[in-house]
């Protein structure tokens, strides 16, 4: 049995309040947190005074930098955060749509989990009665969830919706432009992760699943959920493969085409791994005749402390590459 | 006979309502840990404290009572929270800026608010979810508008939201927590649909009428 992982908290309780307040403190000028409702906003920016929609995102906590991280210029207005693993109320949705909006509406990316599609939901309703145009895309990246009664869970492909997105906004595209752009976007995306360790929660004496010491995850979600099954430990050449295959697969994708690929760590995979996966995903995508037109190696989605590792590949044309390399400005994206 | 809720009526309802959470918080998470995850009776308390702390600034409308309630609910986590804002919302909605809400109007409200819910929660009558309390409550209420009764009406609904809610114990859950549990979740009334009934008997009570017959509690 694997013994839990000891975190650096104070009050188990008050992790995320503290983290929001330490976030605060570091991107002073860029972010404002804003508490009771909790949301985090851009600091207010008298160079970016022109009406255009606004972009906001959310979900649990205990996956960051996703979405707080992403708040700034060329991306998001703002990011509601509800407690680990927790969708955030319906008043902090309404409260942050409110404070962003510019009068040309509001779009709200949601990853696709119950609780959050529904707070939103109810957030877009309780707005709209005060005139406040809301439209959302809804995240279903999650290719191990494929055929699931829910539908697909969301994960690393809302880092490229938020990216393309919110470059669109900036340069004035409308809400339906923007939905479009995103379902678009989310139509070509599939991601497949696998855990090697399992998550401890902060302040918990033991971690949320327990997995031998020859056993990997495979498909396991961003809260360390099951997924399809449990595969051999084996080297990272075969272990990558088990996540490029089924979504090489999945999006049927062709010599020739390009992509914008993400290899994700889940919370406590180290960068030089990191880097491997990158490598063995880059040789399997020279094999099938795919480029990498653009792409992220790092931890921006992750599961708590999880160990593990998850790839992501969106379909990419001229104009997505043209939106992901606008400038952007946030405390975990910045070119 | 009086026919509309006014503005101390309502709030009766939501003080009788509050008062009812503290005294059943704990019965009502007994059965969400039978059959879900244990938090819904927390959830309501906490609910029902931000309730009385929204009272405090809420306006002296038919509606301002309700949006103190539907403000707390917005802020509380978990599923049913949330729903149960937006019901109360449309009663709010129904009495902002007026200081009564006619019998028809409070009944148009009601099924509002209960399409409010079946919308953005995806449950049908018959799920095991507070909608088997909610639905024929809302239908007894609208049956009952033509009597001009208030006090009956709302007690007709709390009948038939006290009926639905025993009723739920009978059935297996397709959506929510319970759905994980399956048919372990039979002979366990849902205790959304628990705190609904518990919810119209307040509101029947506020208007005149008698108690509700005790609903049971498996």
């Amino acid at each position: 049995m694997s013994s839990a992982r000891r975190s650096i908290v104070n009050d188990p309780l008050d992790v995320v309040d503290q983290a929001l307040r330490g976030l605060a403190r570091q991107h002073r000028g860029v972010l404002e947190v804003h508490e009771d409702p909790a949301f985090v906003a851009r600091a207010a920016d008298p160079g970016d005074a022109e009406p255009r929609v606004a972009l906001i995102a959310g979900g649990g906590s205990g996956h960051e930098p996703m979405h707080s991280g992403f708040v700034g210029a060329g991306m998001l207005d703002a990011a509601v955060p509800g407690l680990i693993f927790s969708s955030p109320t319906a008043a902090q949705v309404e409260a942050a749509t409110r404070h962003v909006d510019r009068g040309r509406g509001v779009l709200h990316v949601i990853k696709n989990y119950t609780g959050d599609v529904m707070n939103f939901g109810i957030a877009a309703e309780v707005v709209a009665d005060d005139g406040i145009e809301v439209a959302r895309v809804i995240v279903d990246d999650d290719l191990a969830t494929d055929g699931a009664g829910a539908g697909r869970r969301g994960t690393a492909a809302v880092i490229v919706v938020e990216k393309a997105c919110g470059a669109a906004a900036a340069r004035g595209a409308s809400l339906a432009e923007l939905v479009e752009l995103g379902e678009r976007i989310v139509a070509g995306a599939r991601t497949m992760a696998l855990a090697v360790e399992p998550l401890t929660h902060p302040g918990a004496d033991q971690p949320s699943f327990e997995l031998g010491p020859d056993e990997v995850e495979l498909g396991v979600g961003i809260h360390g959920e099951r997924g399809v099954g449990r595969v051999p430990f084996a080297t990272a050449h075969e272990l990558t493969g088990h996540l490029v295959d089924p979504l090489l697969r999945s999006l049927a994708l062709e010599r020739g085409e390009r992509v914008i690929a993400i290899v994700n760590g889940l919370g406590a995979t180290h960068p030089l791994e990191l880097s491997i996966v990158f490598d063995e995903l880059g040789a399997r995508l020279d094999d099938a005749g795919i480029e990498i037109a653009r792409s992220l190696v790092g931890t921006y989605v992750s599961a708590l402390d999880m160990g593990g590792v998850s790839i992501t590949l969106v379909r990419a044309d001229d104009a997505l590459l043209d939106l992901w390399d606008a400038p952007v400005r946030t405390p975990a994206l910045r070119w | 006979m009086v026919s509309a809720l006014d503005a101390a009526r309502a709030r009766a309802w939501v003080d009788g309502f509050v008062a009812a959470v503290e005294e059943r918080h704990a019965e009502l998470g007994e059965l969400d840990r039978r059959i879900g995850d244990g938090d819904f009776g927390s959830n309501l308390r906490s609910a029902a404290r931000r309730i009385v702390a929204n009272l405090e600034s809420a306006p002296a409308t038919a509606g301002g009572p309700f949006a103190a309630v539907s403000d707390a609910f917005m802020a509380t986590g978990g599923t049913s929270g949330p729903l149960l804002g937006m019901w109360f919302r449309a009663l709010a909605k129904a009495g902002a800026d007026r200081d009564e809400i006619p019998l028809a109007d409070l009944a148009r409200a009601v099924a509002d608010g209960v399409a409010a819910i079946q919308r953005l929660g995806g449950a049908q009558v018959g799920d095991k979810t507070m909608l088997d309390a909610f639905v024929p409550a809302a239908d007894a209420l609208a049956g009952a508008v033509d009597s001009g009764d208030l006090a009956a009406a709302l007690a007709a609904a709390a009948e038939a939201a006290a009926a639905g809610a025993e009723a739920t114990a009978g059935l297996s859950a397709r959506l929510g927590r319970s759905s994980y549990v399956g048919d372990a979740a039979r002979g366990v009334p849902d205790p959304g649909a628990s705190a609904v009934a518990m919810l119209f008997d307040c509101g029947a009570r506020a208007a005149g009428a008698p108690p509700t017959r005790k609903e049971t509690n498996a």
